[in-house]
């Protein structure tokens, strides 16, 4: 703890469903205070999706994964008194974020220039789907939209076939990482300058920066990139290969004709891996419909696992194509101590992944929390109210 | 640069491909100044990656995107020469960002210990395909097999045959995530090094990176023991990707209103009463008859006219855009999201910018990707003191 960075910085959260907490949860890890402010009005969906079915139906295994680590006080923010004690928090906070669409804040006397009236140098980072300026700022949006939006779906997809959701929806947390990089930068820029600022990231723009080659090729070369697979511009065989077992599958990607001959070795040196046709690099991917057979007639007899080895001993990038329970089980990762076991004093036993680095400077941090767990940290050791001021607030509903 | 926001730091980028040029790209597009070490004759290979501008080889759209704002150098730390210079580099720097094999980081005398003991308060970010420990830390990775290990192979959501193998995202996707999340890291241990002056070792893993995307399979694992994969029947519905007249669109309702809109736009609010198509779940359990209808709308409609007619209404309809739609996008432009990059080997093109708003920090042209060893007169003779007359003999001996 005392080496996490941002100790001492404190996070207002404005979040809810995935993007923003878990933005909220990586600078958490951190070493930031984040206190999320939540409201019995309207709940973060993600503490009622699949619902578990404990006594108070407030807690499930999404919500836990993307508020790690954070605080959680209740504010009804529709009631004016509570958007005053918000501005109270604010004068002695850092950063404001917040994923809700652009016009909830503005709409609740909440926008940049309001939170500056208190605190000067306040921090606000906004991760609306499509920006917080712009024709279409107010337009609907969802995770599935967005990365529909940044032109992931439409080249995603089996070759010849139409486009795929993703399904695992990468438009959030690639939101929540930018946001990150967003909130740390103007972090630096306020420890230089003593300035804060509103920074807007939009969603939509952070997937189209992680595709540039579709981008660049219809800008280049005025094409539309094919649905492509699990195939590559030049690597073959580049697949998903059936293996032993009912939906097991293992990866293998080759990319050079030294990978090729180990390849051909692994296998035994089969008869069909001597044709001409496949001696090399440009002759494997013209004719990778047939090799793609070929090699799944190889895979097939062997377990996921053992093709993985024993490629990988030969030098050849493969691995499993993991599920989800093979995942958590699998060595590798439980040796990295990806997943983690918490007890969640609401939920009991729950299961959340860390960010994905290891680092010295990872603050140790308790469960997500429960609905206002912190309400007396927040309202009284934090804005020092009485027992009988909180009371009554939580009386008329501005504490709710 | 982008924005002047980081435009006292220095990062040394010795890594090729995808992430580590990514999270260095983050860096220099907020103003840092990033060295980029390539090695002497060919250089990073996305130089020899598509697209190109009207298929002529040189000029690679992907490594201008990824290089853009960098300086340019050729150094084979492989010599004794040249180890030597990185060592110089290495004092100078704030930021390492590397993505290569641990073992051939070991060979080049480059642990985390030798970089801490050359300049202790340099911030090393490793990024590799399985991090730097666990069983498979030397196993071989790229784009296909980060996807597949870290589980998102069987999650997208399709009406195809669901024995097909998973497949992966577009392009290179998960490794621009894992490049993003490295930034993220390095960004919070930079605050901690201007306050501390204290350098630390990020331990960045591509297939962890990936597992962050994982959110509510692994809820559904741990709480519905469901092995989430590869869904044809959903369900709620619609929520379906359906074709159109030149295209795509996504319908993402989550709340009943929004059906209530959606067919409305279409001119059937009749709908409504109807008893097949009375909720989410209704509709799923009739989709067969309930798609028919839908696409003979559809169909004769563009993603354009569907998107707005439907937005403008309040149903959170998605636009599956492809690339050309993308760069088309009123939103984006009245964003400023495309940009010009100052002079380009191919053409004056525009390129995806950042998804970010900093209204306080200054804001440039971006700059061109380096020419290879463009800037070693710059960084050899105007940083380290070496001659004119010495940069022949480096490249002689084969170390630039």
């Amino acid at each position: 703890m005392v080496n996490a960075p941002l100790k001492g910085v404190r996070i207002i959260a404005l979040t809810w469903v995935w993007a923003g907490p878990w933005m909220g949860a990586v600078l958490a890890d951190m070493g930031a205070e984040v206190i999320k402010i939540e409201t019995l009005q309207r709940l973060d969906i993600q503490r009622v999706f699949l619902h578990k079915g404990t006594e108070l139906g407030m807690n499930n295994n999404q919500f836990n994964v993307t508020n790690r680590g954070v605080k959680s006080c209740t504010l009804n923010l529709k009631q004016p008194p509570a958007v005053e004690i918000l501005k109270q928090l604010a004068r002695i906070s850092d950063v404001v974020i917040t994923n809700f669409a652009p016009r909830v804040l503005p709409g609740l006397g909440l926008d940049y220039a309001a939170l500056k009236e208190v605190k000067p140098d306040i921090i606000l980072v906004s991760l609306p789907g499509f920006g917080s300026s712009g024709p279409d700022k107010d337009y609907v949006s969802y995770a599935s939209t967005i990365e529909a939006a940044g032109g992931l779906n439409a080249a995603f997809g089996y070759p010849g076939e139409g486009p795929v959701l993703s399904g695992t929806y990468p438009g959030d947390p690639i939101g929540s990482m930018y946001g990150v990089v967003a909130t740390l930068t103007a972090l630096n820029y306020r420890q230089r300058t003593g300035r804060g600022q509103h920074v807007d990231v939009a969603q939509s723009e952070g997937v189209t920066t992680v595709i540039p080659e579709i981008i660049m090729e219809y800008v280049m070369n005025g094409r539309i990139r094919p649905r492509l697979g699990n195939r590559d511009e030049i690597m073959a065989p580049h697949g998903a290969y059936p293996c032993r077992g009912a939906d097991q599958w293992v990866a293998i990607a080759i990319g050079t004709d030294r990978q090729w001959r180990a390849f051909c070795r692994v296998m035994g040196n089969p008869e069909w891996s001597k044709a001409d046709r496949f001696s090399d690099q440009v002759g494997r991917w013209q004719n990778q419909d047939e090799l793609n057979k070929l090699v799944a007639g190889w895979t097939k007899d062997y377990t996921n696992y053992e093709v993985m080895h024993r490629l990988q001993k030969a030098g050849i990038a493969a691995g499993v194509c993991l599920n989800v329970p093979q995942l958590i089980a699998d060595p590798h990762i439980k040796k990295r101590g990806v997943f983690i076991e918490q007890n969640h004093p609401e939920g009991g036993k729950t299961i959340v992944y860390r960010a994905p680095w290891k680092s010295a400077l990872t603050a140790t941090n308790p469960p997500a929390p429960c609905l206002g767990e912190h309400n007396d940290y927040v309202f009284k050791t934090l804005l020092g109210m009485s027992d009988r001021e909180v009371a009554g607030l939580a009386e008329k509903k501005i504490i709710y | 640069m982008f924005y002047q926001a980081l435009d006292d730091i220095k990062v040394l980028e010795y890594g090729n491909l995808f992430s580590a040029p990514f999270c260095a790209k983050i860096l220099a597009d907020l103003g840092a100044e990033v060295i980029k070490i390539e090695p002497p004759g060919c250089g990073d290979p996305t130089r020899a990656t598509e697209p190109f501008l009207k298929d002529a080889p040189e000029g690679s759209g992907l490594f201008q995107y990824l290089n853009m704002n960098k300086l340019g150098i050729t150094l084979d730390p492989a010599t004794a020469t040249g180890r030597k210079i990185f060592a110089e580099l290495l004092k100078h720097a704030d930021i390492l960002v590397e993505n290569n094999p641990p073992r051939r980081m070991k060979e080049l005398g480059l642990t985390y210990r030798a970089v801490h003991g050359i300049n202790p308060r340099t911030i090393m970010a490793s990024i590799t395909p399985f991090g730097q420990t666990g069983p498979y830390k030397d196993y071989e990775g790229s784009e296909l097999v980060i996807t597949h290990m870290g589980g998102v192979g069987f999650i997208s959501t399709r009406e195809s045959d669901i024995n097909k193998e998973p497949i992966k995202y577009p392009a290179h996707l998960m490794s621009f995530q894992a490049g993003l999340s490295a930034a993220a890291a390095t960004l919070g241990a930079l605050y901690r090094q201007r306050v501390a002056n204290l350098g630390s070792h990020l331990d960045i893993s591509e297939q962890e990176s990936v597992i962050q995307n994982l959110n509510s399979a692994v809820a559904h694992y741990w709480y519905l023991h469901q092995i989430v994969a590869r869904t044809d029947v959903l369900s709620i519905a619609p929520a379906h990707i359906l074709p159109c007249k030149d295209g795509y669109i996504y319908n993402a309702f989550s709340e009943e209103h929004q059906w209530r809109r959606f067919i409305e736009v279409m001119g059937h609010p009749d709908w409504a009463d109807s008893e097949l198509f009375k909720d989410a779940t209704a509709r799923a359990l009739y989709w067969d008859a309930l798609k028919p209808l839908l696409l003979e709308w559809t169909m004769e409609h563009t993603v354009e006219e569907i998107y707005r007619w439907s937005q403008e209404r309040g149903a959170p309809l998605g636009a599956v855009r492809t690339a050309d739609q993308v760069v088309a996008d009123r939103q984006m432009a009245t964003r400023g999201f495309f940009v010009a990059v100052g002079k380009q080997t191919a053409g004056n093109l525009k390129y995806p910018g950042v998804p970010y708003t900093f209204p306080e920090i200054p804001r440039e042209t971006p700059a061109a990707a380096p020419a290879l060893g463009e800037h070693n007169a710059a960084v050899y003779c105007g940083r380290l003191g070496f001659a004119r007359r010495d940069l022949v003999k480096l490249k002689e001996a084969g170390v630039i």
